[in-house]
């Protein structure tokens, strides 16, 4: 531990702290500009000068590691000049004219940097040098005349997303943030994360949603968690008149630390479609406006008329972006009271029941959490699409890679990770199982097996050279695979739906197989990671919502969507199903070929819990009240099982640990 | 002793913050009891007293030889400048129009408006001040008091006002201190 003196008052930090954070830890506030807490420290724009007794000049805190017996001063007449200077230097460069910019009155870190020196006035009037304006991004606007060159956004696109779009060119005055060669942004290479807009500290990066729209006094913010795939992202929705006019990465969520993607961030920000405002009943062929009564009553005499007619009587599908609560009322209802011969979900377990057949047969969870990716220095992605899915994990990947990180990707199809891998391996199809007993047959000659598989593996005859003719992977490849996993000290291993649509298990029990020869998996440390699905694909599973839904025979069919939005396929299915009810948010031909529709909430409208990917168990918020006749699907389930007669209990905590858990299940705890 | 006389005026403005020192209601009447109020744009008298003010306020920002003029006057005329409102204090909204060239600005606004026919012209009478760079006010005489603000708070014009009325420079900060 190092000690220091800061404004008269002893702090202790531990080596390698900066004076700011040791300041920080002190209760002491120094203002900054460039600096980002979750950034590497800069020590670009000198807001944070500090006093050291003995030093020569003013030293910028910010990247200034303390030192023992160091005395510092924040607020001496010297650095308050200091700060005040920068200002005026910063507020000369370019237009920062407050009146008219979206981010005035609160929200920008450079007017609430001169409020706090007490600036009234600009010491420099600006040199009037406009600059281009780039509007060409679907969703984020990039001012350059607001523009303070603090190079956050080129070091979180770079730092935390790993996608190295933002850059720098030219020198002085001329200095400009440009995307990838100096194209317009929305032609670039740019992934439409939004990290930069949430670090800009002034108006140089804003979105065009929610400029203008409320200023921060104006608007309320709810942390909540995002539903847009199982990785389950802490978000904040800012909310102002019933209105979602921004979604931000939580910086304190334990999953993302602030970042999120397109389709969390911008995807709901845009237009929906029509949504449904009341229940609907067909009469005469077509649907008619209802009250509520009226809709569950037809619905609750079908039902009870098909009661446990097994086969031929009620198939029950539940979208996997319900909340826990909702996910667990709709098993009740429908398997545990109705009887129904299919209970399941959208996914049909398509990326949770592989993995839990095998969790079961281990007895236990096999899973570590995104954590493991941080210190990776190999990553091994197989049958997984991290640039298209799940892009926060995606994101964790890519951005270690300069750290001297190696990727291995294992798929047969075009993966957007291909082009970022040490090796790209593209096995024929069916072919993974042989693949990787190869590479397990590569560790063990180099007698660098350090935890035995479970499996056997016949690996005298997976050689690499057999391997390759089978595989269609050049054999070479397959031995520098094998040497790069036998030497990673901690090699993390992620596989997704690629590997767990097969139909049998030995390929994913191969994976764990080579994890174990690696050392990625072991008794009390696990460093294979399962993507799944969607926000609550881990909850469908544990309440055994993962079977097929095969419709045949059956006289009605449920489909709780929620605001999801299947594919056609289900609409095929449902052809010849004679009665169907659609619970749902949005209008699809789905609602269109229902005989009963029953309005739901979307996600920013209800409360409940969602299992990740990790098997970690969140918290999701209301952010907005929903329209009037508009219920939640936990609601609707409870007013449903009420007109049927039958009590739904609410102990769903305990029924989620009937089944053996496939990640941590220590969150549910 | 006498009250503390003030005079304002307007120059390149919006009268936005004239409108925002009338939003502080009834408290008019106590600014009354404190101060002298003299000529403003909008009240009869127009022009501040020859024999001078103690305070004097301008709004807007220096935009044409006649804006000149004015801030002139009323620097010689007052003791104490108090420049109110960002246009004055920035040069603001108005000062948006420096960004481009004078010449491409006029032709915009008085050729080139939809709503203009094919006689539109830019205005060259000898009567008019002649357009200029756009100035915050400092830049043109001293100013000793800024209050920023596009406008300023009715509650920051009052306190303001109220402080110099009481032989005290106002020091603005916190919800004083807006620049928006």
């Amino acid at each position: 531990m190092i000690t220091l003196t800061i404004d008269g008052k002893e702090v202790q930090v531990p080596e390698g702290t900066t004076v700011l954070r040791a300041a920080e830890q002190a209760g002491i506030h120094i203002p900054t500009l460039c600096d980002h807490k979750h950034l590497f420290p800069y020590g670009g724009c000198r807001m944070c000068l500090v006093e050291v007794e003995g030093a020569r000049t003013l030293q910028p805190s910010c990247t200034l590691p303390a030192a023992n017996g160091m005395v510092v001063y924040t607020n001496t007449p010297a650095v308050r000049e200091a700060r005040t200077f920068v200002l005026t230097l910063i507020f000369s460069e370019r237009n920062h004219f407050c009146m008219y910019c979206p981010v005035s009155g609160g929200d920008c870190e450079l007017q609430n940097a001169a409020y706090g020196q007490g600036m009234t006035e600009w010491p420099l009037q600006p040199n009037w040098q406009p600059y281009p304006v780039d509007g060409s991004h679907e969703f984020i606007v990039l001012d350059h005349n607001r523009c303070i060159l603090c190079r956050r956004c080129v070091r979180a696109c770079a730092e935390l997303v790993g996608n190295f779009t933002l850059g720098v060119q030219e020198r002085g005055a001329s200095t400009r943030i440009i995307a990838d060669l100096d194209v317009p942004l929305g032609e670039s290479t740019c992934v439409s994360c939004g990290t930069c807009l949430q670090v800009c500290p002034t108006g140089a990066i804003i979105d065009r949603v929610s400029a203008y729209q409320g200023r921060l006094k104006d608007v309320t913010r709810i942390k909540s968690t995002c539903v847009g795939c199982s990785v389950g992202c802490g978000i904040e929705m800012i909310v102002r008149d019933n209105r979602l006019l921004r979604i931000e990465g939580d910086w304190d969520a334990p999953v993302n630390q602030g970042v999120l993607c397109k389709i969390g961030r911008f995807d709901p920000l845009t237009d929906q479609g029509e949504r449904i405002l009341t229940p609907l009943v067909r009469r005469n062929g077509g649907l008619k406006a209802t009250t509520w009564d009226e809709a569950l009553q037809v619905v609750a005499s079908r039902l009870q008329t098909m009661k446990g007619r097994n086969g031929s009587g009620i198939a029950a599908l539940a979208s996997t972006r319900l909340p826990v609560e909702a996910l667990y009322s709709f098993k009740q209802l429908f398997a545990d009271k109705l009887d129904s011969g299919i209970v399941t979900s959208i996914e049909e377990g398509v990326t949770t029941a592989l993995p839990g057949w095998v969790a079961r047969k281990l007895g236990k969870p096999f899973e570590g959490t995104l954590d493991e990716i941080h210190n990776a220095d190999l990553v091994l992605a197989i049958g997984v699409d991290l640039v298209e899915n799940h892009q926060v994990a995606g994101f964790f990947v890519k951005r270690i890679l300069p750290q001297g990180c190696k990727l291995v990707v294992i798929d047969p199809y075009d993966n957007g990770l291909h082009a970022l891998a040490d090796f790209s391996l593209r096995p024929k199809k069916e072919t993974d199982y042989d693949l990787l007993v190869g590479l397990m047959q590569v560790i063990a000659s180099l007698g660098a097996v350090r935890t035995h598989p479970i499996g056997t593996h016949d690996l005298t005859r997976h050689t690499p050279d057999n391997v390759g003719r089978t595989t269609g992977v050049p054999a070479e490849a397959i031995r520098e695979v094998g040497r790069l996993l036998a030497e990673a000290e901690h090699p993390v291993f992620i596989y997704g739906k690629g590997l767990t649509r097969a139909s049998f298990p030995t390929a994913l029990e191969a994976l764990l197989d080579l994890a174990r020869m690696a050392g990625a998996l072991g008794d009390t440390h696990s460093a294979v990671i399962g993507t799944k699905g969607q926000a609550n694909s881990m909850a469908a599973y544990l309440f055994d919502l993962d079977k097929a839904f095969d419709l045949k025979g059956h006289q009605v069919a449920y489909l709780a969507l929620g605001d999801d939005r299947p594919g056609t396929r289900l609409l095929e299915q449902i052809e010849n199903v004679p009665f169907v009810v659609v619970q749902a948010s949005y209008a699809s031909p789905l609602t269109d070929r229902a005989d009963v529709v029953l309005p739901a909430t979307i996600w920013a409208e209800q409360a409940g819990h969602y299992v990740n990917l990790e098997g970690r168990l969140q918290e999701a918020r209301q952010g907005l009240t929903p329209p009037r006749d508009v219920r939640s699907n936990l609601a609707i389930f409870q007013a449903l099982a009420e007109a049927l007669g039958i009590t739904l209990d609410e102990n769903w905590r305990d029924a989620l640990q009937q089944r053996v858990w496939i990640g941590q299940p220590d969150a549910c705890r | 002793m006498p009250k503390p006389k003030v005079a304002t005026d307007w120059l390149a403005a919006c009268a936005g913050c004239h409108m925002s020192l009338l939003d502080m209601d009834e408290r008019i009447v106590k600014l009354v009891e404190l101060v002298d109020i003299r000529a403003t744009p909008i009240t009869d008298l127009k022009e501040p007293d020859e024999n001078g003010v103690d305070v004097g306020v301008l709004t807007g920002a220096v935009n044409t030889t006649t804006n000149e003029e004015v801030a002139r006057r009323m620097r010689s005329r007052c003791k104490i400048l108090v420049a109110l409102g960002d246009c004055a204090v920035f040069g603001g909204v108005i000062a948006m129009r420096n960004f481009f060239k004078l010449e491409d600005a006029l032709k915009r606004a008085y050729v080139e408006t939809e709503s203009t026919d094919a006689e539109g012209k830019v205005p060259a009478d000898p009567e008019l001040g002649v357009p200029t760079r756009v100035r915050a006010v400092k830049e043109v005489v001293k100013v000793d008091v800024c209050v920023p603000g596009c406008p300023p708070d009715a509650d920051t014009i009052f306190y303001v006002l109220s402080e110099l009325a009481q032989g005290r420079i106002p020091e603005l900060k916190d919800e004083k201190l807006q620049w928006h």
